[in-house]
């Protein structure tokens, strides 16, 4: 089909939701307070490790009506909030509330109240003594260190990725590289803090929470509450930002076990301050990459030895480091690999998923590697990845799916033509203090989980309603991507239906059908081609039961009904079949796919890094992404320039510190520092939209790779602006000063 | 000067008289309570979203007598005599604000959580500025944090507003 006879695919639909949320009238859950709920306080340690010696509630209890319910209290199941499936073997380390605290802020009790005011004050008078253990800070310390921190003593959890002929590999190379990247461990900063609603109603118990995977929560709660899966029901509330911070399942046992205890409604909410001590955050990793060159600078092989920081519980950071080593294999051509990969659990705020899911890390560690490896040996940077990036349709030889139609290598020309690279790439000096450069990245992400160790399906029904308007059911979570609108317009395109008829729904576990939940960047490749067949499958239907009402062959043809030369109004005609034939045209389909392809992007970054201040000026900015096809371009725009204010944060100045004590510096965005409007460049954007096999009208994916190549790009300005090696993220001030002084040395 | 008295009501309550978004209203307030506290919970205005309780993301923004601030930060008693307008106040019979529109028009809102205190802050820069640079729009964001959108589709709609708006030759 020509792209340009499209209706709606590419278009700049206005999201169903965009009136609502500018009226300030879309109800995120603090904004409806549910009658009768209680308001859950979280009694957080402020110990980093400590084990509770004497907990007296009998102060707070004498307010009138207040509830407490302590470690003392909670069920001993063990459980990992990564898990969205039963036997995901994701190590179980975490309880709804613990008498051993494992990092500031972990949960001891719950204090419970009418109000936020009388539950925070009861909270407040609840006297805990500890008695302090050593914290565990360096993850190069941890694994000796495990059995302080948990009673199992697991010092660590590894896992390896190997194929080819390494030691053949480095014997024959010309050249051996190695640096070593540390990325520090960042807050998501969704704008909404956590929170979660439960409610018992009769034998079910529902739970409402913004969260990204609501089958997911079931299981977790199933687990905990040793309940069906069916009695526990989970809508997906309105979603003020996640990120990756609302993926794994964080107060939610907690407040469904206290709601289903009580048998009362338990809403718990949280301060920024409890959020970013709390939940979840990137997980901060320190890896070594060394890589085996030919003379010409071809890739003979590449070894990785990682070290990742889980935070006090597992959560999905084993998932999170071995999803880092399955990218390795999908940016370049390494015909023998080693990656080693090791997670150890320290004293501070977990990890988890977060945008990328390890592709971040994964890719500022190599990039930024790769780029002085250039400098070391004399090869050009654009040169060097021209020659061992991958081509289309290349097999990934760690054995993931097929790279599908890759587009990196014109991502990287145009991009680097379009940048002014040749122009540009020497540092230019001004002032005697201020010195500009520019610096890139390449990067890929995935499209879901096919061929991955989990499974990936998602089941929808379309509904064609008698008024010629549609349903379409899904179990879709609006992240605040535009998700549910670029599904309609979807659906609008293949069934010819004003996009303003169609209504998507959102997970609600009690209704909607099972779908892996929106994570691993598999919404558009893998739920919009799930939503195009369904339509397909609903106008075929449609179309079958018209010729049989009336006795003629109905087709469908440009986005109507069609009987011998005459256009049918697709209502009169829902409405005709449900009246005379007794059928309702809804459809259900599942969609398991049988690929997952890589997307790919590189970006450009000109940088002013001032030697004096060590301030880093974003200048100008080009992301050009291999997307198969923009389903609503706008919102791909939205999504890339996002991910470059996720980005530069990255490298320049997110980061969650610790002191020795495990005590943390940053509670709050006073000291966590966000690229805000005056830091963010407005950056240019390139897509080549080339049809990808498999993705809903050639679609991919583009929401957590917009973030990937950013850190990288940064760090290999600022390192070209001064010649330097820098490679501990985040380049504070104090950092480029440093680089700065040594310049020239 | 325009302070007035605050009755005591008992010992912990003030009495204050402000007017939210064109009309006069009282509270009672306590001496710890905020003026967001006061605006979503005795008034019902849940535009003002709470980010981080500290002054430091934006997401309350209101506009009082003309100033954008960060109602997390205002003590409720402090606002006694003031004018403060909320989003939910933008609206003439129905129909939204052009500033309102052009958020729409442009893409500027993805979670939406950060934008109801965004259109405040733009707004607060409009009624002073209506022909901002882009880098004056910038400035007058600078504290709102938003961490879906990269504010370039932000700064767009309030350029989009301005022309709108109509008074800047270009």
């Amino acid at each position: 089909m020509d792209k340009r006879s499209y209706k709606y695919i590419g278009r700049n639909v206005t999201r169903f939701d965009a009136v609502d949320k500018v009226r300030g009238r879309f109800p995120y859950l603090a904004d409806e307070p549910f009658p009768n709920a209680l308001f859950g306080a979280v009694l957080f340690s402020p110990h980093a490790n400590a084990v509770v010696k004497k907990i007296d509630v009998s102060e707070a209890s004498r307010i009138e009506g207040v509830e407490i319910l302590t470690y003392l209290d909670a069920p001993n199941a063990r459980y990992n909030g990564s898990e969205w499936f039963p036997g995901q073997d994701d190590y179980p380390d975490e309880t709804v509330l613990t008498g051993h605290a494992r990092h500031v802020g972990d949960r001891i009790a719950l204090v419970m109240a009418d109000t936020e005011e009388k539950a925070r004050k009861a909270r407040d008078l609840v006297r805990v003594e500890y008695e302090i253990l050593p914290a565990v800070t360096l993850p190069e310390t941890a694994a000796d260190m495990a059995g302080m921190l948990h009673e199992d003593g697991v010092k660590s959890f590894d896992g390896s990725i190997c194929y080819g002929d390494l030691e053949k590999a480095f014997s024959s190379a010309a050249y051996i590289e190695s640096d070593t990247v540390t990325t520090p461990k960042i807050h998501h900063a969704a704008m909404e803090t956590h929170s979660v609603l439960a409610i018992p109603r009769g034998d079910v118990l529902e739970v409402r929470t913004p969260c990204q995977i609501t089958f997911g929560v079931q299981y977790s709660i199933a687990q905990v509450l040793d309940m069906p899966l069916s009695k526990i029901r989970v809508i997906k509330a309105n979603m003020g930002g996640t990120f990756g911070g609302k993926q794994e399942v964080v107060f939610e046992v907690l407040c469904a076990w206290a709601a289903n205890r009580l048998k009362r409604p338990v809403f718990i909410n949280t301060t920024r301050e409890e959020t970013i001590l709390s939940t979840r955050t990137r997980a901060a990793v320190k890896g070594k990459v060394e890589t085996a060159l030919d003379a010409d600078g071809t890739i003979l092989g590449r070894s990785f030895e990682l070290i990742v920081d889980a935070g006090a519980y597992l959560t999905g950071t084993k998932k999170v480091m071995m999803a880092m080593g399955k990218k390795a294999s999908r940016l370049y051509r390494i015909p023998a690999l080693s990656y080693k990969g090791s997670v150890v659990r320290t004293s501070t705020t977990p990890a988890g998923a977060c945008r990328g899911y390890g592709s971040p890390q994964i890719h500022t560690i190599t990039e930024i590697h790769t780029d002085l490896m250039c400098r070391r040996l004399g090869f050009d940077p654009v040169q060097f990845r021209l020659k061992n990036l991958l081509g289309e349709f290349e097999e990934d030889p760690s054995g993931g799916a097929n790279i599908g139609k890759a587009r990196v290598i014109e991502c990287l020309s145009r991009g680097a033509a379009a940048f002014g690279w040749e122009e540009n790439k020497a540092p230019k000096v001004s002032g005697g203090r201020f010195f500009t450069a520019t610096g890139f990245a390449c990067c890929t992400h995935g499209n879901g989980y096919y061929k991955t160790k989990y499974h990936d399906f998602s089941n929808m029904s379309l509904r064609l309603l008698e008024d010629g308007s549609a349903i379409l059911r899904a179990s879709i979570h609006e992240l605040g991507s535009g998700a549910t609108t670029a599904l309609a317009q979807i659906v609008g395109e293949v069934t010819g239906i004003d996009v303003s008829k169609i209504t998507v729904t959102e997970a609600d576990t009690q209704f909607t059908s099972y779908d892996s939940g929106c994570q691993a960047s598999r919404v558009i490749y893998v739920c919009g081609e799930c939503a195009r067949l369904v339509s397909e499958a609903a106008v075929k239907m449609l179309t079958q039961e018209a010729s049989k009402l009336l006795d003629r062959p109905v087709r469908f043809y440009e986005g109507g009904l069609v009987c011998e030369g005459k256009k049918l109004d697709l209502g009169a005609a829902v409405r005709e079949i449900m009246e005379k034939r007794r059928v309702s045209i809804e459809v259900n389909f599942e969609h398991r796919p049988e690929s997952n392809p890589a997307s790919f992007g590189v970006h450009f970054a000109e940088v002013t890094v001032d030697k004096l201040t060590g301030l880093v000026k974003v200048n100008r900015y080009l992301a050009i992404h291999d997307i198969g096809q923009a389903i609503n371009e706008s919102f791909v725009r939205g999504q890339i320039y996002g991910g470059i204010q996720m980005g530069i944060g990255m490298a320049l100045s997110e980061e969650l510190p610790f002191d020795s004590m495990g005590i943390p510096r940053v509670r709050n965005f006073d000291k966590y520092h966000l690229v805000n409007a005056p830091d963010m460049p407005d950056p240019e954007i390139i897509l080549i939209e080339d049809n990808e096999p498999g993705g809903p009208f050639g679609a991919k994916s583009i929401g957590e790779i917009s973030t990937v190549p950013v850190s990288a790009a940064i760090v290999n300005a600022v390192n070209r602006a001064l010649g330097s090696s820098l490679t501990d993220l985040p380049l504070t001030p104090a950092k480029v000063v440093e680089a700065a002084r040594n310049m020239g040395e | 000067m325009h302070i007035r008295l605050a009755m005591i009501v008992g010992v912990m309550f003030l009495k204050i008289e402000l007017k939210i978004n064109g009309k006069f209203r009282t509270a009672e307030v306590s001496a710890s309570e905020r003026l967001i506290d006061v605006l979503r919970q005795k008034f019902g205005l849940v535009s003002v979203k709470e980010g981080c309780g500290a002054g430091e993301c934006g997401a309350c923004t209101v506009i009082m007598d003309g100033e954008a601030v960060c109602s997390c930060v205002v003590p409720a008693f402090q606002a006694d005599g003031h004018d403060i307008l909320t989003v939910e106040g933008l609206e003439e019979n129905g129909e939204l604000d052009v500033i309102q529109q052009s958020f729409i028009d442009c893409d500027a809102v993805q979670c939406g959580f950060c934008t109801p205190g965004m259109i405040m802050s733009a707004k607060a820069l409009l009624m002073k500025n209506p022909c901002p640079s882009r880098e004056e729009i910038r400035t007058a964001l600078a504290g709102n944090i938003c961490r879906c959108t990269g504010y370039v589709q932000i700064i767009d709609a309030v350029e989009t507003t301005a022309a709108r708006i109509g008074v800047c030759r270009r």
